[in-house]
């Protein structure tokens, strides 16, 4: 089964506030993570986005498709980055928790659907 | 080195004559190509367990050419004649890679390849994928791996490049005299951009992927090998040589950026140091300067200081105000600033930068803002360097690069910034050869 795991938010919302030495700990958290994932062989794919800050998102309007500047949710809710892992839920969940358990934010964890023929990362 | 590897090494290196050889009989450098991947998939799945062949070269023809005309008889009977030379073995090219005259062939194949693949109708992201396969001897999994794309957006990638060459009407040969300096600098373009997707990655994890720059070094260092006359090709090797030789201290243990004044300077490869500062002794002075040859000399200076404190900065900055005249540019005038800092001090840094605010192609980017905070940091003002930090995080593409930017940010948050003991005050102070330690600038 497959499962992305989603993390919000962007600098403003999550890190700007923070010491050196809790980015420095987030920063490691993530490497080991990370690390561990791919040497388990439990990782698909795995993507940061560049600052919800830095996102246009295409409306609809008049009649037409506007692009403007800024993302779709608010930053603090929007999409900063996921893993697409290949591992059952409770893993998934088990992998969520050790990045909340430091970041104290939340994650989100959803089952890929089948049928995607995309071709895989 | 192992067996593999060897044999790895060999095809990689025939690749491109075996390939200019075919097409030179045959023109169709797109079915050509197709061949010669074919061949050298046959070659590393046999030689391996086989044994190399006695003569690897006319191997590699043989199935190659028989793989070119088994696509053609699936063709049409149109090419039956074309399908009846390339069986030939007195077809009108030689194997051996000399031709009549005694003039080495693969050495002049190998040159109009790169030409070819570097050709201006091509978009850089194709230019780059189709020199890796067609001169780098690269399979499409290997160029996808090393680009982080799926093998699907390589392969297309490839044959819309070899398609847009067909319908440009380029053919196999040199190019034009007039437009020869030209052609020449978008190859070196095209690979320095390999070097440097290797180098600093453009997106992802890792900051470095250490097969595209050995990659690019190869493959510069042949064209060298063919080209020894032509100042800016030794120097783009330099540059590549004397900038890669610090790639052992450019990351810690985690993966982090650590900045040039940082590193620890005995993880320096020497034998690169060494073997850059000589050929670009070799050459300045001896042909034209030109912009590689000045950035192969900067990186020299920095590589020649044993320590931060030792760097030549009034040299480099001698040296980037030459650059600034030959080839003037957004790029050139922000690495100036932080040499100019480093001599005349942080105002005179930020004075220079703020002509960039109102370029355009300058205005929005992520660097500016880094080298801005660093020259505010320097000159004591960390409410504004703080912000231009998180500024150039919130804009940079590089997870590497936004970790280590939102960490200096934090480090200003602090009460007391406990970064150097010695380093802030009246003197220049080695903050600002943090800058060149992410080596963006070029």
């Amino acid at each position: 089964m497959k499962y992305m795991i989603m993390m919000f938010g962007g600098l403003g919302a999550t890190l700007q506030d923070r010491t050196p030495e809790w980015i420095s700990g987030m920063h490691e958290l993530m490497m080991k993570l990370d690390t561990e994932l791919k040497e388990a062989g439990e990782v698909v794919a795995s993507h940061g986005l560049v600052d919800p800050s830095q996102a246009k998102t295409v409306r609809f309007t008049g009649g037409v498709p506007v692009p403007t500047d800024g993302p779709f949710a608010e930053i603090k809710e929007s999409l900063a980055g996921y893993w697409i892992v290949d591992v059952d839920e409770e893993r998934a969940i088990d992998i969520a928790s050790r990045v909340v358990a430091y970041t104290e934010y939340p994650m989100e964890v959803r089952r890929i659907m089948h049928g995607d023929d995309a071709p895989q990362l | 080195m192992n067996a593999d590897h060897r044999i790895g090494d060999l095809l990689r290196e025939l690749a491109p004559q075996v390939l200019g050889t075919l097409v030179r009989r045959h023109g169709q450098f797109d079915a050509c190509e197709d061949a010669v991947q074919e061949a050298l998939l046959a070659a590393a799945l046999q030689w391996p367990a086989q044994g190399v062949p006695e003569r690897p070269r006319s191997w590699l023809l043989r199935v190659a050419g028989r793989s070119l005309v088994d696509g053609w008889r699936a063709d049409s009977a149109r090419r039956r004649r074309e399908a009846a030379a390339a069986l030939d073995p007195a077809g009108p090219a030689p194997a051996a890679g000399v031709d009549d005259n005694g003039h080495d062939t693969d050495r002049d194949d190998t040159l109009v390849l790169l030409f070819l693949c570097c050709h201006p109708a091509l978009s850089p992201p194709s230019q780059l994928a189709l020199t890796l396969r067609a001169v780098g001897g690269l399979s499409t999994a290997q160029i996808a791996a090393a680009f982080l794309v799926p093998e699907a957006t390589i392969a297309r990638r490839i044959s819309r490049a070899k398609q847009r060459i067909r319908q440009a009407g380029a053919r196999f040969e040199p190019p034009p005299p007039p437009q020869r300096t030209q052609r020449l600098g978008v190859v070196l373009q095209v690979l320095y951009l390999v070097f440097n997707e290797g180098y600093t990655t453009s997106s992802g994890p890792a900051l470095q992927r250490t097969e595209l720059t050995a990659e690019a070094i190869r493959l510069t260092r042949l064209l060298h090998h063919l080209l020894p006359g032509e100042g800016e090709v030794a120097g783009l090797l330099a540059l590549m040589l004397l900038t890669d030789a610090r790639r052992a201290a450019r990351t810690d243990a985690d993966g982090a950026i650590v900045p040039l004044a940082e590193q620890h300077r005995q993880l320096w490869d020497t034998a690169g140091i060494s073997e850059g500062v000589a050929l670009l002794t070799a050459t300045l002075g001896s042909s034209p300067v030109g912009p590689y040859q000045l950035q192969a000399a900067i990186a020299a200076v920095h590589d020649e200081a044993p320590t931060p404190e030792d760097t030549d900065w009034p040299q480099i900055l001698a040296l980037y105000q030459v650059l600034a005249q030959i080839a003037p540019g957004p790029v050139v005038t922000l690495s100036r600033a932080v040499a100019l800092a480093m001599v005349h001090g942080p105002k005179a840094g930020l004075a220079l930068l703020g002509t960039l605010d109102t370029d355009e192609r300058m205005a929005h980017h992520h660097r500016l803002e880094a080298v801005r905070a660093h020259l505010l940091e320097q000159a004591g003002d960390t409410a504004a360097a703080r912000q231009s930090y998180l500024q150039a995080a919130k804009t940079t593409t590089s997870l590497p690069e936004q970790r280590y930017l939102t960490l200096r940010a934090a480090r200003l948050h602090q009460p007391i910034p406990p970064l150097l003991p010695d380093g802030l005050g009246a003197t220049p102070g080695p903050y600002a050869g943090r800058l060149t330690g992410t080596d963006r600038r070029r």
